[in-house]
């Protein structure tokens, strides 16, 4: 319990010194950003030293997170409500003209076809590395959810829906066509 | 920014803010339909996760009256299985036993038989009462496959682990101001302005928390598939190839009747491999039964030792060396993923957290809704819609608990009937009602039921006598429940000098 206050502490002694480096101009921001970098690689090194590698990175994450959510509620800006509309300084999702056969295809790329190429690269790195079999098949179960979250990622965004089928449909056919020729 | 008027010469832009704009746009189109499409899913996932993480809290809570046990004897351990078996009769197939600890005070005894039954034993292995479990259980099968056909519920449920693992990379690439706003949170004016700074301060700020739990929950959800496809591809289907890899030897199938497995012997030829964290028998009144002994080190993220017995004696022993890196990886998914890896601090730590990515669920959809109504483009419909879901669900989970506390022998058809019912409802009132009113009314009525649900349990379960962890939900509950009809109330007051004064600020 005292470790961990003292992690999360340091993690909302880091989150506040790049809150002031955010807040300072010019040259002066240097050092505070330094200071709470070093805060929290401080309180990550105190939690990895007292609740072990494993638990501790995974602790400190989490306190980190949670003293940085206060010292940006800290910061909390109340505005007046504007009879006229504020300017927003974010920028507009595109506005693409679209069709039916594309926005299918886009879904089909995101959702199945990108699951399936994501499956042929965790396949192909299970089959195509080396080590203990249970350490392949975890490290390929993990890369397929991250590839098919990437391909979400991609295949939702690129206006060229073409030039991603063509990716995809390559990924899997060399990704399941390989690792069926070297067998696991 | 005024000061950057003053520097003389250019500037040399910072890297985020020299990603193009084009790319920026496209990219906030993909996580703009991504998050359309999953919003619903990924809140009721979300929401339904971040009250798992208290499910030995919940378990404890539903049953006040548990003996305080906090360590037993093998003799206990004999005592409760016998008990247990004898109540069982005939076909038992398996027989858990999870042992106490810190988060379980109690020994749980659970029976696979042709009736399936579950009981609380005290700390000389007598069985004190049968296990209530109907909320937790309910809440942990909302989180894990949402009551839908485990098979598609989890693979569903894996797929809104991706969609928001997906999410959090084009959120990030579709945020270039990622620095520049880092510690902005400007609330009240542009709704828009305000909702975008809480989406984006708390997606970024618990950016590591959102990529453990939607990788671990996406990775948990789509192993089945995974393993399916594999198997199809390397092992000519036969998937059972790749789950040996990580289970425990079985033993050798042998049916004949026979006396009930002793575990004495057993207790006594483990070594000290940290704690005892589950006994799993498997047909323990038949020659070929088994007694599997999972260890637990409260230092590590994941199991730390097997070892099994048949009535030979020791037939399989897998000490901490013997796990691969993988296995520990595997090992750690749950834990992480829950949140039940650290005690207290890391579930609370984790229950805010789980809010957060809730919010964001939340959050994205005000965000559409807002930038439609800035354009000219309002979509009150899906205002309507959108308000029915998020406070149908805090209404319909408070709803179930009630459901559980009234008749806790009831099984999940029930809870999963009442939460659905409100929900459904709460959709239904969409048609007739502004969103501001479902809102208003959601957050009041979530916030009674809370209420109800406290005082009732307090009052008549246990009193004032009862353990210090009840009473704590208790008043969490309470808190919560007061904490809504705060805003509700809040929320109806500003109505009404809207109404009162239309010119006015409200």
């Amino acid at each position: 319990m005292l470790w961990m206050t003292l992690v999360g502490a340091g993690g909302g002694a880091g989150a506040a010194a790049l809150s002031r480096s955010w807040r300072t101009r010019g040259s002066g921001r240097v050092p505070w950003t330094a200071l709470g970098w070093l805060a929290f690689a401080a309180a990550m090194a105190l939690a990895v030293a007292t609740l072990g590698a494993g638990r501790g990175v995974f602790v400190a994450f989490s306190l980190i997170s949670i003293a940085a959510w206060i010292v940006v509620a800290c910061g909390l800006e109340i505005r007046q409500v504007r009879r006229r509309k504020s300017r927003s300084l974010a920028p507009e999702p595109v506005e693409r003209p679209s069709t039916w056969w594309r926005g299918t295809l886009r879904w089909l790329l995101a959702g199945p076809i990108g699951l399936f190429a994501a499956m042929g690269i965790g396949i192909f790195y299970l089959t195509w590395t080396g080590g203990a079999d249970q350490t392949r098949l975890v490290i390929g179960g993990m890369i397929v959810p991250v590839v098919w979250a990437a391909c979400m990622a991609w295949t939702l965004a690129d206006n060229r829906i073409l030039r991603a089928t063509a990716f995809l449909i390559g990924v899997i056919v060399f990704g399941f066509g390989l690792s069926m020729l070297k067998g696991f | 920014m005024s000061g950057a008027a003053a520097i003389p010469g250019k500037k040399r832009k910072p890297l985020l803010s020299r990603i193009p704009t084009g790319f920026v746009q496209a990219v906030l189109k993909g996580h703009s339909g991504l998050g359309i499409a999953f919003a619903a899913v990924i809140y009721i996932v979300c929401l339904s996760g971040t009250l798992a993480v208290f499910y030995d809290e919940f378990l404890r809570w539903e049953n006040p009256d548990a003996p305080r046990v906090e360590a037993v004897s093998p003799e206990a351990v004999q005592t409760a299985l016998e008990q247990a078996v004898q109540q069982a009769g005939e076909g038992v197939e398996h027989v858990y036993l999870t042992m106490p600890d810190k988060d379980r005070p109690y020994l749980r005894v659970s029976v696979d038989a042709a009736q399936e039954s579950d009981w609380i034993a005290d700390g000389a292995g007598d069985l004190v009462a049968p296990m209530r479990d109907a909320w937790s259980e309910f809440i942990l099968g909302l989180h894990i496959y949402l009551h839908l056909p485990a098979t598609w519920g989890i693979f569903v449920v894996g797929m809104t682990g991706v969609a928001l693992l997906s999410s959090l990379i084009s959120g990030i690439l579709a945020h270039p101001r990622i620095l520049r706003d880092a510690f902005h949170l400007r609330i009240g004016g542009s709704q828009r302005l305000q909702e975008a700074d809480l989406h984006n301060r708390i997606g970024v700020w618990g950016l590591p928390f959102h990529i453990v739990i939607s990788l671990t929950g996406a990775f948990l959800g789509l192993v089945t598939v995974t393993v399916g496809v594999l198997g199809l591809v390397m092992f000519d289907g036969d998937t059972d190839r790749i789950y040996d890899l990580f289970l425990a030897q079985e033993p050798a199938e042998n049916p004949a009747p026979a006396p009930l497995l002793d575990l004495a012997p057993m207790f006594a030829q483990l070594p000290d491999a940290g704690r005892i964290d589950r006994i799993t028998l498997e047909h323990p009144t038949e020659q070929g039964g088994a007694a599997l002994f999972d260890f637990r080190n409260d230092a590590a993220l994941a199991e730390t030792a097997s070892y099994a017995f048949d009535r030979g004696g020791l037939y399989y022993a897998k000490g901490a060396e013997d796990f691969t890196f993988g296995e520990t990886v595997l090992g750690s998914m749950g834990p992480l993923h829950f949140g039940w890896f650290s005690g207290g601090v890391i579930k609370i730590a984790y229950g805010i957290l789980g809010l957060g990515v809730t919010y964001l669920a939340v959050g994205g959809i005000k965000i559409w809704l807002a930038r439609r109504r800035d354009k000219g483009r309002p979509a009150p419909g899906w205002e309507r819609v959108w308000a029915a879901v998020v406070w149908g669900q805090p209404l319909g989970l408070a709803a179930a608990a009630l459901a559980a506390l009234a008749a806790p022998a009831a099984g999940q058809g029930l809870l999963i009937g009442v939460w659905g019912g409100v929900a459904l409802a709460a959709l239904a009132l969409a048609a007739a009602l502004p969103a501001a009113a479902i809102g208003r009314w959601g957050k009041m009525l979530s916030g009674a039921a809370l209420i109800v649900l406290g005082l009732w349990h307090a009052a008549g379960h246990g009193g004032l006598a009862g353990p210090a962890l009840v009473w704590i939900v208790d008043l969490a509950l309470l808190a919560a429940g007061a904490l809504l009809c705060g805003l509700a109330l809040g929320g109806m007051r500003s109505a009404r000098q809207r109404t009162v004064a239309p010119q006015g600020h409200p």
